[in-house]
């Protein structure tokens, strides 16, 4: 039985599979098994099979579709509109994937592009993927040529138009309506929800954004069944994940587990344990913006619901580690700075909370902190809560700050005590 | 209706609005930045905060911001609660970690939105330790200062001017809390209202720079409401006024925004705003002045320039007096020539002075022709002058030949968010609310079709679904095809009539067919027109195209119809019969004086060379024997007057005008001019009674004291002025109204340098206002109150407090008075009349000519603002526009000076070749200095007499 679906045209060689090679391991046979369904049928398939949003949220997948208005003629314009931006801090799956098996994502976007009646699709990849972005163009040359996303195959009115758009820069495009205002041209600030992109997303029409991740996982979904996707998954979430793992790891890297592998068997199984003998503090499971968890959590299964319920977000499953030897605060300080240099500007709490954290912790770092600072730490992460800013990155910059604060207290304190850092 | 609670009180409110909006309506004090009452919300800066409770049992509630939070029936908030008020404190604290600590120096200080909400949140002690960010700032021209220092990236700036007046240079550049709102380089910036930036910046990164030359805090201005005077649309002002301190200071300080629902709204335009400067021009008129006998010899001054010397006014007055006496058939024939830009008391003041019979309407034959058009065609009922709400709510726009961008701003930026309509339409379907701004703009729908004619692509074309750009022949001809589609009620293309030459261009007629069926198809359709374009054939197809739909629909269809001046509309109402015109007063004159009679000429607050041509102005005014002006600033006409009175401008004085759309409405002195400054009537009045003259209309204007005196005489005289009394404001028997703020400072200290002695403030004769700190001061016990403020709100984002609800009417303000016309339908005019007999088609086939037809500028078309410093300063170059093709087939190259004569008057000027002018014709710039007459001119044949090229001179050229 197939266990690494997302991976399994992905060899050691750095190449990127062609598009005959990819049809000869069954290549675009989702997609074929897909036109043979109604949009209805797909999007409830893809809901029932349980895939969840590979983006970092978790959502589902099918469920996000079914909220396009199926109205087609008071909505004849669609996009779909594939989330490649991957900047999240210690995150480097979708690069992967795109750079190796680039004709995977395209048959996941023409499958979605199906569900949703999509005819013309993005990616918005992140400007400085130029592999990626190489193998992808010629990926889509490839697939249009061949004529198996266009034209008379599909059930759309129109050929389906995949364009390949390179972001400036900016880690406020992997918000989803960022990046619609990136891609009409406008500056990347995210839009208010609701109106959510599903009803008026992209220039005004119904628009799907969909992880890179997420979309790879449509081929042998359709291919194998709702029922076999489900299987894969370990524990209560379907499907299996790129997870992967770096710090002061001795073998940093990217594997493809079921859902639901513990966090354990990630870091001491896979990525080799801690090196020269290192002992771990803490992780980061998903992510830069995610909460801190501790060793207490390791035998947790990676699945969505379980991580949120410890008090943290699976993320995108990349896992960052925290040893013994290395500065928490510090740590914080570079992913704020990160956070702060990286806020589109909009929304208060994040344009200039963040940057007042970076002071805080910047003083901490130098010995200047005083014992206020906690407290004002403690605030504005509060402040930065979900709900209170614009969108979820200042949420997000907040997390390990926050989960550092209950986690790491004491570091902070010798900090102010110590009138600097002790593992300077 | 839904019932909601905040904060344990229940209340009713109005589905479908955001609680921000509810709760300022109610007067609960909630602090708040990027939301705007006419720019709706976005969520930006976060300072709206409230709880908001699921049910009576959630104790603890959900934090959400005021301005995103549709209501819901039965909602539960709270403003007051503690986690709202600690977020709200954080999001100053954190608002202010950059913003400098620059308030006593800052202009915007006492009447800064930014101070209002931080005391409002309590926040004092500042937590931060680091550097505050720092900006370069830029120079953004004569108008507005640039301090990006003080930024809290509220976005209103951006949002106000990309998306609601159409400007494209000024944009937010950066990211995270280095974004700059700035220009990509420095300059002026060119949008025509950028002037409300100062006004839309909660703090002080835009300042008025004019107002920063004789800066003084809004507590120590003394205010009263005023109608701007430099176009016909009326906007509401509050100009500010301080005594002098220092040498050099003027009287006149700024001018503000008076909230007007139906006129102005929030904002006004820069003519309106920055053109106040001429009321301290050095060069203002002062004293009386009279002729002087000294002959001006060699003069460089011009033909029949006299030179004057200052009189005492009484002398001034009696000498004026002894012109009113021996009246009669060869004796002595007094004329009065009055004026659009000066008040009705004023107009009827000559006019009782003159007799009706001998008084003028102080215009050319063809402006008096347009404006009795735009009189003739608003008084069929099937009409209806809209209101801004109105033009705002439009849903199909058609703007014949008008510029109004340039001759009437305030309704173009009206214009502007008509274009959205579709968009919050379309919202309205998919449930999201007119307020979420930038959901709303970025809707797809159909354009909101509007349709510009008019032989230059105006300011407006961006939002503009399809424009005709021709020659007035062609655009007469393709408004004859839109009437005819719209009476005929078909598409159908053959029914164009014919016989034109343009009908057989099937271009035009496409876009006529389509233009009429918009408009016949539209719930709320609007036809603009107006004077600027000079075309009567233009304003008479407008009536008749809205006529044709109002018959269509069966109900009275909008118009705008643009006249040029303060009291335009005003002035006509005054005369005693339609030819009442200069070319008429000239054939009079010529007969009086070949008769023996002695011939007196009152010019009021008008300068002849506008209204004719200038040597005919010239001659008119040399043939008179006496020639006696009134005015604000020297002119032509003063120059060659034999006495000369200095009149009070516009903030200066009371008095009514009538608008465009015939509302009448009344201007308040914010101070006493200098010198001998008084209004117009008042000389007349004067020197009527230090004359001999008895009558019974001398002894009513020997009974005049006050203003509404003059008011009440014209209400009972002419039945179209009858409901003039009400426009008086009333105050409570015993009170009057504070033009000073309660904490004016320095009331005994001003004036010491001149006086040891608390002088007593001046009275003011007419209105129920004083010029002190004593009075009524709340802007809700009283529409005087020019002075927005509430405790706790010293800016004008307070007047959500006076208001009706958000965005409503003025609390306690009067019903608007409107002229009473008595209703006619419009005469049955003909092709020919639209036409009209001056410009055949086929005419224009002399090589070397071009119909030269009237450009105006917001900066440079305005007679009285050209005299502000600011607006002199970037004033437009005089220019002569053509068309490349034109150009070409002329031989003129970009920057040759054009020599072309337009009938008697050979200009000189220099070319400037644009597509974006009509092929046929050529721009020429009306009202710059120099050019005032042009106007008088237009349209005629232009013949170019010669061209001179670019950086060369004509041989013999002496200049």
């Amino acid at each position: 039985m197939l266990t690494n679906p997302l991976t399994k045209n992905i060899g050691a060689e750095d190449v990127a599979t062609d598009l005959q090679t990819y049809r000869d391991s069954d290549g675009y046979g989702g997609w074929l098994r897909a036109l043979k369904m109604s949009p209805d049928e797909l999007t409830q398939l893809v809901q029932k099979a349980g895939l969840r949003g590979r983006g970092g949220a978790g959502f589902n997948t099918g469920l996000k579709w079914s909220f396009v208005p199926t109205d087609r003629r008071a909505h004849p314009v669609r996009y779909l509109v594939c989330n490649a931006d991957e900047m999240e801090p210690g995150t480097f799956k979708d690069r992967l994937l795109m750079e190796r098996d680039p004709h995977l994502l395209l048959e996941g976007i023409a499958i979605a592009a199906h569900a949703i009646g999509a005819a013309t699709a993005y990616i918005f990849i992140r400007g400085e993927y130029h592999l990626a972005t190489q193998r992808l163009q010629r990926a889509i040359d490839e697939v249009t040529e061949s004529g198996l996303i266009a034209g008379e195959t599909t059930s759309l009115d129109q050929p389906l138009q995949i364009y390949l758009h390179c972001s400036s820069g900016n880690y406020i495009c992997g918000e989803e309506t960022a990046l619609l205002n990136a891609l009409e041209g406008k500056r990347a600030i995210p839009r208010a929800k609701p109106p959510y992109p599903q009803v008026s997303g992209l220039w005004g029409r119904p628009t799907v954004v969909n992880n890179v991740e997420t979309l790879c996982n449509l081929p042998h979904l359709l291919l194998h069944g709702a029922e076999w996707y489900r299987k894969l998954g370990r524990g209560e979430d379907s499907g299996t994940k790129l997870f992967g793992a770096s710090g002061k790891v001795n073998n940093p890297g990217l594997w493809e587990l079921p859902m639901g592998t513990p966090f354990r068997e990630v870091i001491e199984h896979h990525a080799g344990g801690l090196r020269d003998g290192l002992t771990l503090r803490g992780f980061l499971p998903g992510g830069g913006s995610t909460d801190f968890l501790g060793p207490q959590h390791l035998d947790l299964p990676m699945d969505y619901d379980t991580v949120r319920k410890a008090g943290s977000r699976l993320g995108t499953g990349t896992i960052t580690v925290l040893d013994e030897a290395t500065c928490p605060i510090g740590l914080v300080l570079n992913l704020s700075r990160f956070f702060a240099r990286e806020s589109c500007g909009w929304c208060t709490p994040c344009r200039d909370g963040l940057p007042w954290v970076v002071e805080i912790l910047q003083r901490l770092e130098n010995g200047e902190g005083t014992t206020n600072d906690i407290e004002l730490l403690r605030e504005h992460t509060a402040r930065m809560g979900p709900g209170n800013t614009f969108c979820a990155l200042a949420p997000g910059a907040a997390e390990p700050i926050q989960s550092a604060l209950k986690l790491f207290e004491q570091d902070f304190i010798d900090h102010i005590q110590g009138g600097g850092c002790p593992f300077h | 209706m839904l019932t909601i609670t905040i904060d344990g009180e229940e209340c009713e409110a109005e589905a479908g609005q955001n609680l921000l909006s509810i709760c300022l309506a109610r007067g609960i004090d909630l602090p708040y930045f990027c939301w705007h009452p006419a720019m709706g919300s976005v969520g930006a800066c976060r300072q709206c905060a409230v709880i908001e409770h699921k049910d009576e049992q959630d104790q603890q509630g959900q934090l959400v911001m005021s301005c995103m939070t549709a209501i819901r029936d039965g909602g539960r908030y709270s403003v007051d609660a503690h986690a709202a008020r600690e977020f709200r404190g954080g999001i100053i604290e954190n608002l202010m970690t950059n913003h400098p600590h620059d308030c006593p120096v800052c202009e915007e200080g006492g009447e800064c939105h930014l101070q209002d909400m931080t005391e409002m949140t309590g926040h004092t002690v500042r937590r931060y330790r680091g550097p505050k960010r720092t900006h370069r700032n830029q120079y953004l021209g004569p108008f507005i200062n640039h301090e990006m220092n003080r930024c809290i990236a509220c976005y209103r700036c951006t949002r106000y001017y990309r998306d609601y007046a159409g400007g494209s240079d000024l944009e937010a550049l950066g990211r995270n809390n280095q974004v700059y709102f700035g220009r990509h380089e420095d300059g002026r910036l060119l949008n025509g209202f950028s002037g409300n930036l100062v006004e839309v910046c909660p703090t002080g990164v835009f300042t008025d720079k004019t107002f920063s030359r004789h800066y003084v805090r809004k507590w120590d201005q003394q205010m009263a409401p005023s109608i701007c005077e430099h176009c016909g649309v009326g906007c509401n002002t509050a100009p500010a006024a301080r005594q002098p301190g220092r040498p050099g200071d003027p009287w006149l300080r700024r001018v503000t925004n008076l909230y007007n629902r139906d006129i102005n709204g929030y904002f006004l335009c820069d003519r309106g705003r920055f053109g106040y400067e001429y009321a301290n021009s050095p060069a203002r008129l002062s004293q009386v002045l009279e002729r002087d006998n000294v002959d001006v010899i060699g003069s460089s001054a011009g033909e029949g320039v006299l030179s004057h010397r200052e009189i005492p006014p009484g002398e001034g007055v009696e000498a004026f007096a002894r012109h009113l006496e021996d009246q009669g058939p060869g004796k002595h024939l007094l004329l009065g020539i009055g004026s659009p830009r000066s008040s009705l008391e004023n107009n009827f003041a000559l006019r009782t002075l003159a007799g009706a019979e001998h008084f003028y309407a102080g215009l050319g034959a063809t402006d008096l022709q347009l404006l009795r058009l735009v009189d003739t065609i608003q008084r069929d009922d099937r009409i209806r002058s809209a209101t801004t709400p109105e033009i705002e709510q439009a849903d199909a726009i058609l703007i014949l030949g008008e510029d109004i961008d340039n001759t009437a701003p305030r309704v173009a930026l009206a214009v502007r968010q008509a274009a959205l309509n579709h968009r919050r339409q379309r919202a309205a379907e998919l449930k999201i609310p007119d307020w979420q701004d930038a959901a709303v703009r970025q809707l797809p729908a159909p354009p909101v079709p509007i349709i510009f004619v008019g032989w230059e692509i105006p300011p407006l074309a961006d939002c503009c679904t399809n424009q005709m750009i021709g020659t007035p022949e062609i655009l007469v001809s393709f408004a004859e095809a839109v009437l005819a589609t719209i009476r005929k009620g078909s598409g159908d293309k053959d029914i164009l009539p014919a016989g034109t030459e343009a009908s057989q261009d099937s271009d035009i007629g496409e876009v006529a067919t389509e233009t009429a069926q918009a408009l016949a198809a539209a719930k709320r359709p609007l036809v603009i027109a107006g004077c600027g374009a000079r075309q009567p054939g233009l304003l008479r197809a407008a009536g008749l195209i809205a006529t044709a739909l109002a018959e269509k629909k069966g109900n009275a269809v909008n118009t705008y119809l643009a006249c040029p001046e303060v009291n335009s509309l005003g002035l006509v109402q005054l005369l005693a019969s339609g030819d009442m015109h200069l070319e008429r007063l000239q054939g009079i004159v010529t007969e009086a004086r070949q008769k023996g009679t002695a011939v007196t000429l009152v010019v009021l607050e008008n300068d002849l060379s506008r209204r004719l041509e200038r040597s005919q102005a010239r001659n008119l005014l040399a043939e008179a024997d006496t020639v006696i002006a009134l005015d604000h600033l020297p002119n032509d006409t003063t120059r060659r007057a034999h006495l000369v009175f200095p009149t009070a401008a516009t903030p200066e004085c009371q008095g009514s005008v009538v608008n465009s759309t015939g509302r009448v409405q009344r201007h308040y002195g914010v101070y006493e001019g200098i010198g001998f400054i008084q209004e117009g009537w008042r000389w007349l009045a004067d020197a009527l009674s230090a004359s001999n003259q008895h009558s019974d209309s001398a002894d009513q204007i020997r009974s005049w004291q006050h203003c509404d005196d003059v008011i009440r005489t014209l209400a009972e005289t002419l039945p179209v002025f009858s409901k003039l009394p009400a426009v008086s404001v009333t105050v409570p028997e015993g009170f009057l109204v504070a033009r000073q703020s309660h904490r004016a400072s320095g009331r005994t200290a001003i004036g010491s340098a001149r006086h040891v002695a608390e002088l007593p403030p001046p009275e003011d004769t007419d209105a129920p206002l004083s010029y002190s700190m004593e009075g009524i001061h709340d802007p809700a016990a009283s529409t005087l109150q020019a002075m927005i403020r509430a405790p706790g709100w010293t800016s004008n984002q307070s007047i959500h407090q006076f208001l009706h609800g958000i965005n409503g009417p003025r609390i306690g303000r009067p019903e608007p008075v409107t002229l009473q016309r008595t209703t006619a339908p419009l005469p049955h005019w003909q092709s020919v009349e639209l036409h009209g007999s001056r410009h055949q088609p086929g005419e224009n086939k002399d090589a070397k000519g071009l119909l030269a037809i009237p450009l105006y500028r917001l900066i440079g078309s305005g007679e009285l603002s050209n005299s502000a410093e600011g607006i002199a300063s970037v004033m437009t170059e005089a220019f002569a526009k053509i068309h490349p093709a034109d150009a070409a087939a002329l031989d003129i190259n970009q920057g040759d000076e054009i020599q072309l004569s337009l009938g008697e008057t050979s200009l000189q000027l220099q070319s400037q070749l644009d597509f974006e002018i009509a092929p046929g014709v050529i721009g020429l710039p009306c009202g710059l200095p120099k050019f005032g007459d042009i106007a008088a001119l237009l349209p005629s044949q232009a013949r170019i007499i010669r061209v001179i090229r670019y950086g060369q001179k004509m041989e013999g050229d002496d200049c």
